[in-house]
C-alpha cells in the first residue's frame, strides 16, 4: 500500500509549496486588481478609525458616568452621557455594516477582475502548456484558489487594518490617562506578542501542510470521478477506496494539528486579557487608594483591556484566512505569470483576400530534447490542393497539422502562408482561415445547433442547415422531437462517438473554411455512413485546400498528393497510382489493408 | 416541527461522535462557569475599593485576594477552551472524514447512467465545497450554541438574583430582535442556494472550455470565451453581492443586540445606584455579565447562517449518498463456473434495451456467442455495438430479457468477480495519470491485493511455461497489444507517466495500453470496442495475430468497422437499428448478400476503383 503513496491517483497533482513569492510581492500585485476600485476601498479604510472612535469612546464615557454621576450620586444631565453612549452604539453598527459592505463590494469586484485575467490568459497559453497541466489544477487556479481569497476578504481580513488602529488606539489612550497605570497593565504584552510569534510559526506549517494535502485529495477524486467506469470495469473500487481513505486520513491528521495550535492560541490570548484584568485590579486598588486613580478610570482601563484582547484573539483567525489567502493568489499569480504561448509579433501582418498556398521549408521539430518528431519537412500546399498524409502511428502526422495551425512553432525552419512567415501573422486571425476535425471530436455542453455553429454570429442560419445535411446530421437530428435544438449533453455524451465525429463535421463545414484538416477524422465512422458523408466532404475539398490524415487508405485514394511519413521525414510523394506504381511504402500499406479483399 | 429523514441523518453523525461532542460540551461548560466567575470579583473588589476610607490594608488584602482569584479562573478556563475546542472541532474533522469515505465508496457503486445525469461540475462542487459546509454544521453550530446556551444559563443564574428586573430590561429586546431577524435567515438561506449554484455555472464554465482546448484554440473562439466567462463571472459576483448585503444586515443587527444590553444597563443601572439599591460593586459586575453575553449572542447570528449553509449542503450531498444503486450486487452471488474446456459463452434472450424510455437502441436481442470464439459486432453508427457491449459487463442492466456467461444469468453472479473475467477495452481509451506500468496493472493490482475479489491473479505468459514477474507480464502484455517498438522511443519506458487523460500518448499508443490492460487480467471473456480504430492496418494485424494465440479457448469479441479484422473471426453479428439482421462468417454472409456484403462490396469498390 505504502507503493501507492508514489504511484497512486493524484500523485503527480500533489502540489508541493511553491517558489516563494515575498508577502509584499503579493500584496501589491493584488492592489493592481483592487486600484481600479480605490475610491471604495479608501472610503472603507477611512472608516476604520472612526469605528475605532465610537468603539473605544465607549469605556470613556463609561468612566464619566461614574466618576461624575455614579460616584457622586447625582444624576442631573446624565441622560446626555446615554444619549452619547446610544448614539455611539447605533453608529457603530451602521458603521460597520457600511464599512464591510463597501470593502467586500470592491473586493468582489476586483476578484471578478482578477478571475476573468486568469481565464482570459489561461485563453492565449500554449497546446503544449495543456498537455503539461492536469485539469484539475488549472480548475482549482480559476475556482478555488480565488475562492479562498474571497473568504479571507469575507472574514474581515481589512478589518485587521482597524484591529490594529484600535489596537494603537488603547495603548495611547491608557498611557495618555496613566502611563504607570498603562504599562503595569501592558505587563503581559511582550509575552502575549512572542507566544504569538511561535504559535504563527508552527501555524503557518500546519496550514501548508493541510493545504497540500487537500490537492493530493481533490485531484484523486477528480481523476476518479473522470474514471469511474473503468475503475468499475477493473473492480478497482476497494483499492482506489484505500488510497483515497489514506490521502483523506492525512488531511484529516493534518487539521487535527492545525486545530491543535488555533485552540491553544485563541485560548491563550482569551486567557491573557483575563489576567491582565486581575492585574489591573492588584495593582489599580493601590492606586484608587492612595486617591491617584478614580474608580471610574479603574474600570475604563478594564473595558480598554477586554477590548485589546478580542482583535489579538481574532487576529489568529484572520491570518489563518490571509496564509490560505496568500498561498492561493501565489498559486494564481503563479499561473498569470506563466509565459508558455506562442510568441505574437507586435504588430501583426494580414493576409490579403484570396487562396492560400502553404510552403514548410526545412521544418524540424521535437517534443522532448534529442527526439526529433520531424526532420527538415519540405512541404508546399498549393491553393485548391487536397493533400493527404499517410504513415505509421508516431511517423509525425499530427505534429504537422499543430505545426499548420499554428498551435506550435517549429524548432527551426519556417512555415510561410502566401510566402508570409506564419509567426509574422496573428495566430488567432491565421487560424479562422482553418476549419478542423480531430479523431477525439468534443462537444461543448448545449445543442447540437451551437456545437456546430459554436456561437460564432459569422455562422448563417442557412450554412447550419446546409451543413447538417450534407453530413447527415440532419437525419440524425430527425430522431430528436427537438431535432438540432436537441441537448448533446456534456461532453456530448448523449450522442455515441460516431454520431459526435457527424456533428463536428458539420461544424467543420459550417464554418466554411480556406483549408479543411481532417485528423483522422473517419476512424469511428462506420462504412457506410463514412460513404455517405465522404461525397459531401469530397465536394467541400474540391472548394478549397484540405489536408487529411487517415488510416483508411481508401479514404484518400482521390487526394491530389500523398506524401508517406515515416519516422519524421517524407518518404513518397505523389498521386495514389503513382505511388502504387513506385511499389514502395505506400504500395506495401495498401497491400496489408487490402490484403483479403484484393 | 417534524424530525425529517434529512434531521435524522444529520444526527447520526452527532451520536457517531457523541463522546467528543459531550465532552466538548462540558470543557465549555467549566470554561463559560470560571470565566464569568470574573465579573463577580471584579464587582467585589470594586466595592471594597469604594470602601477605602475604612481600613487601607484589609482593602489591599481583599483586592489582591479578588486579583488571584481572576488570575486562577482566567487560566483554568483557558485550559478548559482548548480542551472544548480541540474536541469538538476535531470531532468535526472525523465527521468530514467519514462523509468523504461513504461519497467515494457510494460514487465507485453508482452506475455510468447516474453519472450521465449528474454534471461534473455540480458532483465536484458537491464532494468538496458541500463537505466543508457539512463540517462546519457540526463543528462551528454546536460549539456556538453550546457557549451560547450555558453562557448565558451561567449568566442569568447570577443577574437574576442581583436584579431581576434590570436583567429582564437588558435581555427583554433579544427574543423580539431574534424573532424579526428570522426573515433575514430565509432571505440569506435563498441567497446562500442562488450563490452555490452560480458558483456551480462559474465551474462548470470553465471545465467545459479547459477540456475543450482544442476545439476552441482550433475554431479562434477564444473572444466568445472570454465574453461568454465575463457574463456568468458577473452574475456570480452580483450575487455574492448582494449574500454579502444580507448577512451584513443580519451581523449590525447582533452588534445592535449587544450595544442595547450595555446602554440598558448604563441607563437603569446608574438609576439603581443612585437609589442605592445597587452598589458601584454590583453595577460594574453586571456590566461585566452583558459584555460577556455579547461574544455568546453575535455568535448565535454565525449559527443561524452556519446551519442553513450546512442543510442546504447536506441535501445536496444527500442526493448522492441515498442515490439509488441501480446496478444492484447480488447478496450471496454466484460464481462463474471453472470447467475444463473453453471458457467465456455468452447468450441474449430476447434482451432490449434503452438508455430513455422512448429510445430503444437494442430490440429483442437473441444470440449465442460459444465459448472460446472469437466474433464480431458490425453496424452502422448509432446501431448499438457499443450499447450491446456495455451489457455484458453490466454498466446497464437490459430493460427486458436475459444475459448468461458460460450458463448464469448475469444479475445472479457476483458483480466485481464477474467483471473480473472480462477484459474490456473501451471507445474512449481513458488513462490515469500514472506510469504506464500502473496503468498496464490497473485491474491486475485489484485481483493480487482486493480480498473480496476471489479470483487467484492470473499468470500471464506468452509461449513458455516460465512464471514472470509482474514487470515482466506487464512488458508481455504491452507486447501483446503491439506497443514494445513505442515502448523503445520513451525514455523511461514503461514508467512514463501518463499525463491527465493519458495526453502524452498518441490515441493509438492510449488504445494499445488500454489492450494491454484488458490482457493482463487474463480475461475469458475479451470485448474490443472499436479499440484499434486509431492503429494502422499493420499494427492491427499484429495484435490480431498476438491476440488469436493468447486468447485460445476463451472468448473474444470485436467492436469494428474494419474489414481487415472481420475476415479472420469465427462469426460476425450484423446489427442494424437495435436488431441483428445476419449472422454468419465472413464468407457466409458475403454468400448471402445481405447488408453486410452491401458494407463489404462498397469498400471493396472503392478500393479497386483506384487500382
Amino acid at each position: 500500500m505504502s507503493d501507492n503513496k508514489r504511484t497512486g491517483m493524484g500523485s503527480t497533482f500533489s502540489e508541493s509549496a511553491i517558489a516563494d513569492m515575498s508577502e509584499v510581492t503579493v500584496v501589491r500585485r493584488l492592489w493592481k486588481y483592487l486600484r481600479p476600485y480605490r475610491g471604495m476601498f479608501f472610503l472603507s479604510l477611512v472608516l476604520l478609525p472612526a469605528i475605532s472612535a465610537v468603539e473605544l469612546l465607549q469605556p470613556y464615557l463609561l468612566q464619566i458616568a461614574i466618576d461624575q454621576y455614579i460616584v457622586p450620586r447625582d444624576l442631573s444631565g446624565f441622560h446626555l452621557i446615554v444619549l452619547a453612549f446610544a448614539g455611539c452604539v447605533f453608529s457603530q453598527g451602521i458603521l460597520q455594516f457600511t464599512q464591510v459592505w463597501v470593502m467586500q463590494t470592491a473586493g468582489q469586484r476586483a476578484l471578478r477582475d482578477l478571475r476573468q485575467a486568469v481565464f482570459d490568459h489561461v485563453q492565449s497559453l500554449s497546446v503544449a502548456f495543456f498537455q503539461r497541466q492536469p485539469l484539475g489544477r488549472l480548475m482549482a487556479r480559476l475556482t478555488t484558489d480565488i475562492e479562498s481569497l474571497q473568504e479571507a476578504l469575507a472574514s474581515g481580513m481589512v478589518t485587521m487594518i482597524g484591529d490594529i488602529f484600535t489596537l494603537t488606539a488603547i495603548v495611547v489612550i491608557l498611557l495618555w490617562k496613566d502611563w504607570r497605570f498603562a504599562l503595569a497593565s501592558f505587563v503581559v504584552v511582550p509575552f502575549l506578542l512572542a507566544l504569538t510569534a511561535v504559535f504563527r510559526h508552527f501555524m503557518r506549517k500546519a496550514f501548508r501542510e493541510v493545504r497540500t494535502k487537500v490537492s493530493r485529495l481533490y485531484s484523486h477524486l477528480q481523476e476518479s470521478i473522470a474514471g469511474m467506469q473503468v475503475i468499475q470495469l477493473f473492480v478497482r473500487e476497494t483499492i482506489s477506496g484505500n488510497e483515497y481513505r489514506e490521502i483523506n486520513a492525512e488531511y484529516r491528521d493534518a487539521n487535527f494539528m492545525a486545530i491543535r495550535f488555533d485552540a491553544l492560541l485563541y485560548a491563550v490570548v482569551e486567557a491573557v486579557g483575563s489576567v491582565t484584568v486581575g492585574v489591573i485590579i492588584w495593582y489599580g486598588s493601590g492606586a484608587v487608594v492612595r486617591d491617584v486613580v478614580t474608580l471610574g478610570v479603574l474600570v475604563a482601563f478594564i473595558e480598554y483591556m477586554q477590548k485589546f484582547f478580542v482583535p489579538i484573539r481574532d487576529l489568529a483567525q484572520k491570518y489563518n484566512f490571509l496564509q490560505a489567502a496568500i498561498v492561493a493568489s501565489e498559486r494564481v499569480f503563479e499561473l498569470l505569470d506563466e509565459t508558455d504561448r506562442l510568441p505574437v509579433v507586435a504588430s501583426p501582418l494580414t493576409l490579403d483576400e484570396g487562396p492560400l498556398e502553404i510552403e514548410f521549408d526545412n521544418v524540424c521539430f521535437s517534443y522532448l530534447p534529442d527526439e526529433p518528431v520531424l526532420k527538415n519537412i519540405s512541404l508546399r500546399i498549393r491553393p485548391a490542393e487536397k493533400i493527404a498524409l499517410v504513415g505509421h502511428t508516431g511517423s509525425g502526422k499530427s505534429t504537422i497539422i499543430q505545426l499548420l495551425l499554428r498551435l506550435r512553432d517549429p524548432d527551426s525552419g519556417v512555415i510561410r502562408v502566401n510566402g508570409i512567415d506564419v509567426r509574422e501573422l496573428d495566430p488567432i486571425a491565421y487560424r479562422r482561415h482553418f476549419a478542423v476535425v480531430m479523431q477525439d471530436c468534443f462537444l461543448f455542453q448545449g445543442t447540437i445547433r451551437q456545437n456546430i455553429t459554436l456561437d460564432d454570429p459569422e455562422v448563417s442560419d442557412e450554412a447550419v442547415l446546409e451543413a447538417a445535411r450534407s453530413v447527415h446530421v440532419e437525419r440524425l437530428a430527425a430522431r430528436y422531437s427537438d431535432g438540432l435544438e436537441h441537448l448533446v449533453g456534456e461532453r456530448g455524451q448523449h450522442l455515441s462517438s460516431g454520431e459526435r465525429q457527424l456533428v463536428s463535421f458539420a461544424r467543420a463545414v459550417a464554418h466554411q473554411p480556406d483549408i479543411l484538416v481532417l485528423d483522422e477524422a473517419t476512424a469511428n465512422i462506420d462504412s457506410e455512413t463514412e460513404a455517405l458523408i465522404q461525397d459531401a466532404v469530397e465536394s467541400m475539398m474540391s472548394r478549397q485546400t484540405s489536408v487529411v490524415i487517415a488510416h483508411r487508405l481508401s479514404t484518400i485514394q482521390n487526394a491530389d498528393r500523398i506524401i508517406v511519413l515515416h519516422r519524421g521525414e517524407i518518404l513518397e510523394d505523389g498521386t495514389h497510382q503513382q505511388l502504387l506504381a513506385a511499389g514502395g511504402h505506400y504500395a506495401t500499406l495498401h497491400r496489408l489493408q487490402y490484403r483479403e479483399a484484393g | 416541527m417534524a424530525f425529517s429523514k434529512r434531521n435524522r441523518r444529520i444526527a447520526t453523525y452527532f451520536v457517531r461522535y457523541w463522546p467528543s461532542f459531550i465532552v466538548g460540551a462540558m470543557f465549555l461548560l467549566v470554561t463559560n462557569y470560571l470565566g464569568l466567575l470574573i465579573p463577580g470579583h471584579i464587582g467585589d473588589a470594586i466595592s471594597s475599593m469604594q470602601a477605602k476610607g475604612v481600613n487601607t490594608d484589609s482593602v489591599l488584602e481583599a483586592c489582591k485576594d479578588h486579583a488571584l482569584a481572576i488570575i486562577v479562573f482566567a487560566v483554568g478556563a483557558g485550559i478548559a477552551r482548548v480542551v472544548s475546542r480541540v474536541q469538538i472541532f476535531n470531532a468535526g474533522r472525523l465527521i468530514e472524514f467519514d462523509v468523504r469515505n461513504e461519497l467515494y465508496d457510494r460514487l465507485t457503486r453508482l452506475s455510468p447512467a447516474w453519472f450521465s445525469t449528474m454534471a461534473t461540475g455540480d458532483l465536484t462542487s458537491r464532494v468538496s465545497n458541500d463537505v466543508n459546509f457539512i463540517r462546519l454544521l457540526y463543528a462551528i453550530s454546536f460549539l456556538h450554541v453550546v457557549n451560547t446556551i450555558t453562557a448565558y444559563f451561567i449568566a442569568l443564574s447570577k443577574m437574576l438574583p442581583l436584579d431581576w428586573k434590570l436583567t429582564v430590561i437588558c435581555l427583554g429586546p433579544f427574543p423580539v430582535i431574534l424573532f424579526a431577524a428570522r426573515f433575514i435567515i430565509r432571505a440569506l438561506f435563498n441567497q446562500t442556494k442562488i450563490v452555490q449554484g452560480e458558483l456551480s455555472n462559474l465551474s462548470s464554465q470553465v471545465q467545459q472550455n479547459l477540456s475543450g482546448i482544442a476545439i476552441v484554440r482550433a475554431y479562434a473562439m477564444e473572444k466568445r470565451e472570454k465574453a461568454e466567462f465575463a457574463l456568468i463571472n458577473e452574475s456570480f459576483v452580483r450575487a455574492n453581492i448582494k449574500l454579502i448585503t444580507i448577512r451584513g444586515a443580519m451581523q449590525a443587527t447582533m452588534t445592535l443586540l449587544a450595544g442595547i444590553g450595555t446602554l440598558a444597563v448604563l441607563y437603569v443601572g446608574a438609576h439603581r445606584v443612585v437609589d442605592q439599591t445597587l452598589t458601584l460593586g454590583q453595577f460594574v459586575e453586571f456590566n461585566g455579565y452583558v459584555v460577556a453575553l455579547a461574544f455568546p449572542t453575535i455568535g448565535l447570528g454565525w449559527v443561524f447562517s452556519v446551519w442553513n449553509r450546512g442543510v442546504a449542503a447536506f441535501d445536496r450531498v444527500l442526493d448522492i449518498l441515498d442515490a439509488p444503486i441501480d446496478i444492484p450486487d447480488p447478496e450471496d452471488g454466484r460464481r462463474l463456473p471453472n470447467p475444463e474446456g473453453p471458457k467465456g459463452s455468452v447468450e441474449f434472450t430476447e434482451v432490449s434495451f434503452g438508455y430513455s424510455d422512448d429510445e430503444p437502441v437494442l430490440k429483442d436481442i437473441s444470440l449465442a456467442i460459444p465459448a472460446g470464439s472469437t466474433v464480431a459486432i458490425v453496424g452502422r453508427t448509432g446501431s448499438g455495438k457499443t450499447t450491446l457491449a456495455r451489457l455484458i459487463s453490466r454498466l446497464w442492466d437490459p430493460t427486458h430479457g436475459s444475459i448468461k456467461i458460460d450458463g448464469e444469468n448475469l444479475t445472479a453472479l457476483a458483480l466485481r468477480e464477474m467483471r473480473a473475467e472480462i477484459g474490456v477495452v473501451p471507445q474512449d481509451p481513458f488513462l490515469f495519470s500514472m506510469s504506464i506500468e500502473n496503468n498496464v496493472r490497473f485491474g491486475l493490482d485489484s485481483l493480487e491485493n482486493d480480498t473480496t475479489i476471489q479470483r487467484d491473479a492470473p499468470q500471464l505468459s506468452l509461449g513458455s511455461g516460465e512464471p514472470l514477474t509482474r514487470r515482466e507480464q506487464v512488458l508481455q502484455a504491452l507486447k501483446i497489444a503491439g506497443l514494445d517498438d513505442d515502448l523503445k522511443t520513451l525514455a523511461n519506458g514503461i514508467d512514463t507517466m501518463v499525463g491527465e487523460r493519458g495526453v502524452t500518448l498518441s490515441g493509438g499508443q492510449k488504445q494499445r495500453v488500454t489492450i494491454a490492460r484488458a490482457l493482463i487480467m487474463d480475461p475469458r471473456i475479451l470485448i474490443l470496442d472499436d479499440a484499434l480504430a486509431s492503429v494502422d492496418t499493420a499494427t492491427e494485424n499484429v495484435i490480431l495475430d498476438h491476440l488469436d494465440r493468447i486468447m485460445q479457448g476463451r472468448t473474444c469479441i470485436i467492436i469494428t468497422h474494419r474489414f481487415n479484422a472481420l475476415a479472420r473471426v469465427d462469426q460476425i453479428f450484423v446489427l442494424d437499428e437495435g436488431r441483428i439482421v445476419e449472422t454468419g462468417t465472413h464468407d457466409q454472409l458475403l454468400e448471402s448478400g445481405g447488408v453486410y456484403s452491401e458494407l463489404f462490396e462498397r469498400q471493396k469498390l472503392e478500393a479497386e476503383l483506384e487500382l
